[in-house]
């Protein structure tokens, strides 16, 4: 036996791929029980298994594939019609046949489990059926129109039927897939012949010593390019070696890629096993699965994406009668798309099913102290969605009758995040679920922007990175707040930023704050900024080749970006959550990688919701991010940071009386200002003349500038608002910092500021 | 791949001797990957006081260890350059910088003794065991400990940066 370990081997990884297509021809075939080359196809396959057993004397795996082509046999010639049970039982056949295949793989025999009753049944089934009238004329020549959807149920003998499930009305059905060629229009002479003659099995740690020695041979060649020499030669064989470096590079690149089919092929039958044992009708449709990512990212998001398909055969599709009595149709949609967008991989799972029952995620979120129940009622329904997502925050018999929705959605937030991934949710009741899973294209080699900070050189994610916005001392951009509240105004935005010299402890205190750059990004529903001194400029080190490097960043100088391999930097430095690995540049030196997810766990920035053309009113409730003030009075109130659209001080001596109104003047503009203490009805020292802070509200609120002695924060509230109850000007009580604040009433404010324009 | 160290085989097993401040240590061979003279140190930022940098080493980012810090020993005399001794742990490498490198010894285990208490109290927690040879006192040590010890010690970073704002 030893000596055929190798064919064995062989035999096993084939019939690994056999068994998955026989999956597929099954599900086909369910749906065109008449398709002739289907049923070809699945009868060569098993043939092929049970060929090869009796070869290398696997008998079980023999009895039961002969069993099974039997009954195939039957099928084929026309003298047995497909049905449910005749499904069911070759499904079971796949089932046990994998099984076994398992069992020689991990132990070299074909193990102890029986499958004698099995093969019975599958020759029981085999006989059945034989009066049918309509049997004749054979289904292959001449295909019935139209092809039934639902058969007629044969009663069954009184056959012992314990492996088979029971009948069910569930069909699962696969549509075509429109990107990838679709196996029926294939010649039924060869089956995927070609596919087998041009490629070859390569072991994986092979492909990744590959892909360093390239990195190795990348570096050699950037040193190479920076030699200065007049020789024409040299510089033929340098530019040449340039040339066939990247074309090495992105071919080895291209090694580790796998199209997503090896992840969705497995969804046609995991989709008909849930929808058969929850009596759903579900028709599958994959879309893109020829998009290629990463093969270990593809085993990352194998699970959760397996999570997300059962959910929403599950929980999202409704029972057929359900579905009628909705005016929809029996037959459920789930939607399986898969494209690349902006340097990411996108993985659509939509379904048409109820959608989830945003009043009762509300009601549990309560439940659970989530959330309290006033500030519950105003939360707009994406928000609530995002509950899903909590831990442990449904786990059965909450959302719906069936079980909870949100069953393990917080793991799959949790791996797919794991690796640098985003899941979001939308949801529309009695149209449907869509989860959203963007996963980078590949974790090993990315485009990166490297930055200068004090001594040291670091690399950030270019995926992550918004824009760069150079601080300039003389009225350009600049850094407005004070200590601990450091914004940038971007378009309207206030941004919060974090001075990297000072966050990793280069320098005491920045030295970055008048002349820096400003590197915005975005990491999940936060945008903040980080300063450092610069972009890394010229040097060899930049890679020409770097593929977006025009258009991803205008204003950044293009030899800052590179295309960098990731390398791990140990559990020891990867523990700390600030560093996602390490790189070698051009120049030989290492470079940090910045885990921007860490940085903003690690400074518990707030998160700066997407600004949106929202009422005030809804700016209020929709804002996690306020801007904490103290008035002259001295009371502590906060504004949504969105409103706000700019800070500024002035002397109290600045203000100019007009008509009765106040204005402040900066160049051509005049903003109108309120005292936030007469806002609140609280009395101000009218003649105070220490230095005052405005904070200037957008249109929506007037755009006038509200006067306070100080700005001190800007941060998230630690606890939901109490509305307030016949206090002027004021919206409710909060704690921001573990202090009780003020949330100023800006709907209040509009017809006020109106008033005054 | 290489192995990680495994103390405590049969037989004679071949040490890596090298000198710290004043004393004399060892780790199996086995588990050494390569001995390198110098190297550029990238800093790291926050890292455990004892990692002073990065290097790079045939493709691979190798975080450096100062033997003398994790020792709480005083920084070394200029004269002392350090050589790094790089480790395979199971799927990381690691650099033990060490003042210098003496030879390769062969011992049996069961002449290794149990640890002594002439070993400095600081290295403690990785000693494995003692060995006299020629007049003088060889400590071994087990990286993995040493690296475990670091990843115990460092600093609550996360706790440290600011007060936390709860949100919803």
């Amino acid at each position: 036996m030893n000596d055929n370990r190798e064919f064995i081997e062989e035999f096993l990884v084939e019939s690994g791929e056999n068994l998955d297509q026989l999956d597929r021809d099954l599900i086909a075939l369910e749906e065109r029980p008449d398709d002739p080359q289907r049923l070809a196809s699945i009868f060569r396959t098993v043939h092929t298994i049970k060929g090869n057993s009796g070869f290398f004397g696997f008998s079980k795996l023999g009895a039961l594939t002969h069993s099974g082509e039997h009954l195939l046999g039957r099928l084929r010639d026309g003298k047995l019609r497909l049905n449910d049970r005749v499904t069911g039982t070759l499904y079971s056949m796949v089932d046990a046949v994998r099984s076994i295949i398992q069992a020689i793989e991990e132990t070299g025999v074909e193990g102890e489990q029986d499958f004698r009753e099995l093969s019975q049944t599958l020759a029981a089934v085999a006989l059945e059926d034989v009066g049918e009238p309509t049997a004749a004329p054979a289904p292959a020549v001449m295909p019935v129109a139209p092809p039934p959807t639902e058969m007629p149920v044969i009663p069954s003998p009184a056959v012992p039927v314990a492996v088979i499930p029971p009948p069910m009305t569930g069909v699962a059905a696969v549509a075509a897939v429109p990107a990838a060629p679709s196996p029926p229009a294939a010649p039924p002479g060869k089956p995927a012949a070609q596919a087998t003659d041009s490629s070859i099995r390569v072991d994986v740690g092979l492909l990744a010593s590959i892909l360093d020695l390239v990195g190795e041979l990348v570096l050699a060649r950037n040193e190479l390019r920076s030699i200065e020499s007049t020789d024409p030669t040299l510089e033929g064989v340098i530019h040449r070696i340039n040339t066939v470096t990247n074309s090495l590079q992105e071919a080895a690149v291209k090694t580790r890629m796998q199209p997503i089919e090896h992840v969705f092929n497995k969804f046609p039958r995991t989709v008909r096993d849930v929808a058969v044992a929850c009596g759903r009708e579900v028709q599958l449709v994959i879309d893109g699965a020829d998009t290629e990512l990463d093969r270990t990212l593809i085993e990352s998001i194998r699970d959760p994406l397996t999570h997300l398909v059962r959910n929403a055969v599950d929980h999202g599709i409704e029972p057929p009668a359900m579905r009628e009595a909705a005016g929809k149709p029996r037959t459920g949609r789930l939607l399986l798309r898969a494209f690349h967008e902006s340097g990411q991989v996108t993985i659509e799972v939509q379904d048409d099913g109820a959608g989830i029952p945003v009043e009762a995620v509300r009601a549990k979120a309560v439940a659970r102290g989530l959330i309290d129940a006033a500030a519950a009622a105003v939360l707009p329904d994406e928000r609530v969605l995002q509950f899903i997502f909590e831990p442990g925050f449904s786990t059965a018999a909450q959302v719906t009758s069936v079980s909870g929705r949100g069953v393990g959605m917080d793991v799959v937030k949790t791996n797919i995040e794991g690796i640098g991934g985003t899941v979001d949710l939308s949801s529309r009741p009695g149209l449907g679920t869509t989860v959203r899973v963007r996963v980078p294209l590949t974790l090993a080699i990315i485009p990166a922007l490297v930055v200068r900070c004090a001594t040291e050189r670091f690399a950030l994610p270019q995926a992550a990175v918004g824009e760069l916005v150079s601080l300039r001392a003389d009225g350009g951009p600049r850094i407005e707040g004070l200590a601990g509240a450091d914004v940038i105004r971007v378009r309207g935005r206030l941004v919060p930023v974090v001075f990297l010299d000072e966050f990793l402890g280069l320098r005491p205190t920045t030295a970055a704050r008048e002349n820096g750059t400003v590197v915005l990004v975005r990491v999940d529903d936060h945008e903040f900024g980080i300063v450092v001194d610069g972009t890394q400029t010229g040097g060899p080190s930049g890679d020409p080749s770097t593929p977006r490097a025009t258009h991803a960043v205008t204003s950044m100088e293009a030899a800052s970006l590179s295309t960098i391999v990731v390398k791990p930097i140990g559990s020891l430095l990867a523990q700390m959550g600030i560093y996602s690995g390490a790189t070698v540049l051009g120049d030989g030196g290492v470079v940090l990688i910045l885990d921007l997810r860490g940085i903003l766990r690690a400074k518990d920035l707030p998160p700066q919701p997407r600004r949106g053309d929202e009422a005030v009113a809804t700016a209020i409730c929709v804002t996690d991010s306020y801007l904490v003030c103290r008035t002259i009075a001295g009371r502590r109130i906060a504004v949504p940071v969105d409103t706000v659209v700019r800070l500024e001080k002035f002397d109290g001596q600045e203000l100019q009386a007009v008509g009765g109104k106040r204005l402040v003047r900066r160049g051509d503009l005049f903003t109108p200002v309120v005292d936030a203490d007469m806002l609140l009805g609280t009395q101000a020292a009218q003649e105070d003349t220490g230095s005052v802070s405005l904070v200037v509200l957008d249109g929506r609120c007037g755009g006038i500038g509200i006067a306070v002695r100080q700005i001190l924060d800007v941060a998230a509230a630690d606890s939901m608002l109490q509305p307030s109850i016949a206090a002027p000007g004021v919206a409710g009580t909060f704690a921001i910092g573990g202090i009780a604040t003020e949330l100023l009433d800006l709907a209040a404010l509009v017809p006020t500021a109106g008033s005054h324009s | 791949m290489i192995p990680s160290t495994m103390p405590g085989q049969p037989h004679d097993t071949r040490y890596c001797c090298f000198v710290v401040g004043s004393d004399c240590f060892a780790v199996a061979s086995i588990g050494v990957a390569e001995v390198l003279r110098d190297g550029k140190i990238t800093r790291v930022p926050h890292a455990p006081e004892a990692v002073i940098g990065l290097i790079h080493l045939r493709g691979r980012i190798v975080p450096v260890i100062d033997m003398r810090r994790r020792l709480g020993l005083p920084a070394a005399p200029p004269s002392i350059s350090g050589t790094h001794l790089v480790l395979g742990l199971l799927d990381d490498w690691y650099s033990l910088l060490v003042d210098e490198m003496l030879e390769v010894i062969e011992v049996a285990d069961h002449d290794i003794e149990q640890p002594s208490r002439a070993a400095p109290e600081s290295a403690h927690d990785a000693v494995t065991g003692v060995y006299a040879d020629a007049g003088r006192l060889v400590h071994f040590l087990d990286p993995q400990r040493i690296v475990q010890s670091l990843a115990r010690q460092r600093e609550p970073f996360l706790n440290r940066q600011g007060a936390s704002h709860g949100g919803i």
